[in-house]
């Protein structure tokens, strides 16, 4: 057991901290400022932001520096994480191509590919959706049936996707699409990379049940996209998703352990002022949301030590997904114990603003349902790991 | 950053394992299980235990042990969990840690040695029948003369015990720690009849018992040895739960019922993934307790509740899903279900319970911790560099 980082990955963290210390104004780590401007210029608040940390060297920390990255190691790369946590920076406007389009091109992409998507990327040039899951095709993601018909050199898409992250932002997006008329299942689907910026695609914001939109609907009508413009290989779709997901397994469990121990402390001061810490019912509730949470840490320290070893992670992404996504979901549940009948008023309790907690407590119904929801992850840990027959 | 066993701790669990599969498998165990008027300590067993280096592993190399730390040792604890392993191994362990903590130079030689060979059998008495695992719930008192009167129980093994820790309250309103004969004047073992028959159980009562005092003793020592304690009944407790969910899973495999495996129906196999993930979380908990103990982590006193808790809670669905998923098998006698249900139920009650465990993560200055507190974690977290938090607010 060495539960230090090196002097190097400590240096780094001191260097780390020194410019978000910088670099994040003071209004931005009250959420109720955030909420209080406009989707859009959040975005482009965001967007800035996350450009300028590139250029001061505080991107693509673990990625090679051929791609622009800094060479880092995993354990700076979970520094990177937790300090983003830790100073409350801005939400990445990028990161599902950042998360999983960057390593999927750099691992499988042609030259030109990696040339032309992750420097953009980076600098935030170019701002990256996932369109795979469809109205029809959720869980079921091999039932979708968005089409593309090649005319030329192109291929014509018609379709819809939807839970499209940043959909009123995006620029393009990495698209599941049936390319083989009449195909079945995970067989005919190529992975295309599609302009959003045509008269062809057509988003909508998704207005969500915490009246926020983080989600939107983008619709395909004769959109186009040159075959060359497809990530993997034409019909080799699935498998060029199923690689893309994996890269999941870079292990978030440290920066969502820092944010919801954040959201752990706050809501036990709540309780405090509210006077409820002395419930003796409320107190063994909270106490056992932090042993999961302790937990949480406890397994992003198991997986990075996995990681820095070279060992295949396996199936470990769906255990780590259920620990963070239930035990976020029942600490808000707890919260929600803690109002009672005052969690449906958005005045302040006692004097209290809660009102970003209880936004956050709307949110936490989506984390159990989206990447993957916690039964398809019971139902991977069940076979892959545990070997119980299908 | 190293969060795992090293390649000579994985030996040892192997080890372990693989004596116990040739030389005290579960036939072995139902042999000492149902003979509930016999010692429950089987000789073999237990010079296994002694000439394996078993019961050397915290004793430190002056007193000719092998001076291992609290991850060894929850190593142990973890597969004889796992084999439902009857024997005095825990309490002679912790009564060593006894002494090892407060013991003079002499006591620990006197007792440090034999013990690690296998030669002493020692058990602790730190409780009043329905005590609290700390000062508060200690039932003996130290007389001016050192003289000891109260009781204490269960204690495990006090039969088989030729030295006993027993923890009282002295006249100054501390605690202190002593070494008892049981088999001297004013000193009663009763037998309790037990449920679990993986160990032996009774109580100790004294009436004026002679007693030698180690001379470090405090009631931060009794802390730091519940802990200990802690520490290892939460490792016991996963390697029940580990080796109960695998003995599942594999049944589950293969009975059939409506003409397929059970284990492919979506109600078996969600509790069973939800069970493997809580067992994963018990085992990393129980791991890091033990480590944070041996450093001395800022966060270590949170770690251990946190390891006993999540242990608990997880060994205790883990047994019940081995009988619920047997189906009807699952509830015979016959069938090994039960003793690691008895056991998961004793070892859940030991050195504090979940509700006990939780009450102190939630104590004043713990969980509901101020701002400037967490702030002070943060920094002394940085400063240490050990990934620990700090939850216990400072004196």
């Amino acid at each position: 057991m060495d539960l230090t980082f090196t002097p190097q990955e400590e240096k780094f963290r001191s260097e780390l901290r020194g410019w978000l210390d910088a670099n994040i104004p003071e209004t931005w780590k009250d959420l109720r400022f955030w909420r209080g401007i406009s989707d859009d210029e959040g975005f482009e608040l965001r967007r800035d932001w996350e450009r300028r940390k590139y250029e001061a060297g505080f991107a693509g920390i673990a990625w090679p520096t051929e791609y622009g990255g800094r060479g880092g190691t995993p354990g700076m790369k979970a520094i990177y994480d937790e300090e983003m946590a830790l100073a409350r920076a801005p939400q990445s406007a990028n990161g599902l191509g950042l998360t999983f389009l960057a390593p999927t091109v750099m691992a499988i992409g042609t030259d030109q590919q990696k040339r032309d998507i992750i420097g953009p990327m980076l600098r935030n040039d170019v701002i990256w959706c996932q369109g795979f899951s469809e109205p029809g095709a959720g869980s079921d993601l091999a039932a979708l049936r968005t089409s593309g018909v090649l005319d030329g050199d192109e291929y014509v898409v018609n379709g819809q996707k939807i839970w499209t992250t940043n959909a009123m932002h995006g620029d393009k997006l990495f698209t599941l699409v049936r390319t083989e008329p009449g195909s079945q299942a995970h067989r005919g689907i190529s992975m295309l990379l599609i302009d959003m910026h045509q008269p062809g695609v057509e988003t909508r914001p998704l207005r969500q049940i915490s009246g926020a939109s983080e989600f939107g609907e983008v619709f395909f009508t004769d959109a186009r996209v040159k075959a060359s413009d497809c990530l993997g290989g034409i019909g080799n779709g699935w498998k060029t998703a199923m690689l893309l997901l994996s890269f999941e397994r870079g292990a978030s469990g440290i920066s969502q352990y820092t944010n919801y121990r954040r959201g752990y402390d706050e809501i036990a001061a709540a309780a405090r002022k509210l006077g409820r810490d002395t419930d003796p019912t409320l107190r063994r509730e909270l106490a056992s949301r932090l042993v999961e949470l302790e937990c949480l840490r406890y397994h992003a320290m198991h997986v990075l030590t996995q990681v820095e070893q070279g060992r295949d992670l396996g199936s470990e992404s769906s255990i780590t997904k259920l620990q963070w996504s239930e035990a976020y979901q029942k600490l808000f549940e707890t919260f929600d114990h803690l109002l009672g009948l005052d969690g449906v008023v958005a005045a302040p309790v006692d004097g209290l603003d809660l009102a970003s907690l209880q936004f956050e407590a709307f949110w936490t119904r989506s984390v159990t349902i989206w990447g993957g929801s916690s039964q398809v992850q019971r139902n991977i840990v069940a076979e892959r790991v545990l070997g119980l027959p299908r | 950053m190293y969060f795992a066993l090293t390649d000579e701790q994985r030996a040892l669990a192997e080890t372990v394992r693989d004596y116990l599969a040739d030389r005290f498998d579960l036939t072995a165990v139902r042999a000492v299980f149902e003979d509930a008027a016999g010692d429950g300590h089987p000789a073999e067993l237990w010079k296994a235990f002694g000439e394996q280096g078993w019961l050397a592993a915290l004793v430190p190399e002056d007193n000719d042990g092998l001076g291992l730390g609290l991850v060894d040792a929850q190593v142990l604890a973890r597969a004889f969990g796992a084999g439902a392993v009857p024997g005095p191994w825990l309490p002679t362990v912790l009564a060593g840690e006894a002494v090892r903590l407060a013991g003079s130079a002499a006591q620990r030689a006197a007792v440090l040695g034999p013990l690690a060979a296998g030669e002493l059998v020692a058990t602790v008495a730190l409780r009043a029948p329905g005590g609290a695992f700390d000062a508060s719930g200690v039932g003996v008192t130290a007389g001016a003369d050192a003289r000891l009167t109260g009781t204490a129980s269960p204690v495990e093994y006090p039969a088989a015990a030729r030295v006993v820790v027993v923890a009282a309250t002295e006249p100054d309103g501390g605690v202190g720690l002593y070494l008892v004969e049981p088999t001297g004047p004013g000193v009663t073992v009763t037998a309790h009849e037990s449920y679990d028959g993986t160990t032996r159980l009774g109580a100790l009562t004294l009436a004026g018992a002679a007693a030698e005092r180690l001379p470090g003793s405090s009631a931060a020592v009794l802390a730091d040895l519940n802990r200990r304690g802690a520490v290892l009944a939460a490792a016991d407790l996963v390697g029940i739960a580990r080796s109960t969910l695998t003995r599942t899973v594999e049944y589950d495999k293969t009975r059939v019922q409506f003409g397929r495996a059970v284990g492919s129906f979506q109600a078996i196999k969600h509790a069973l993934a939800d069970l493997h993930v809580a067992v994963l979380m018990a085992e990393h908990a129980a791991l890091y307790a033990a480590h944070a103990v041996d450093l001395a982590l800022p966060d270590a006193e949170l770690a251990v509740a946190v390891a006993k808790a999540k242990a608990g809670d997880a060994a205790e669905r883990a047994t019940g899903a081995m009988i619920q998923y047997h189906g009807g098998i699952g509830y015979t006698w016959e069938h090994e279900a039960h003793f690691f249900y008895k056991r998961a139920k004793r070892l859940l009650g030991s050195f504090g319970d979940v509700g006990q465990h939780l009450d102190r993560i939630a104590a004043p200055g713990a969980v509901l911790a101020t701002a400037a507190v967490r702030q002070a974690q943060r920094a002394q977290r940085v400063q240490t560099s050990r990934g620990g938090t700090r939850l216990s607010a400072p004196p």
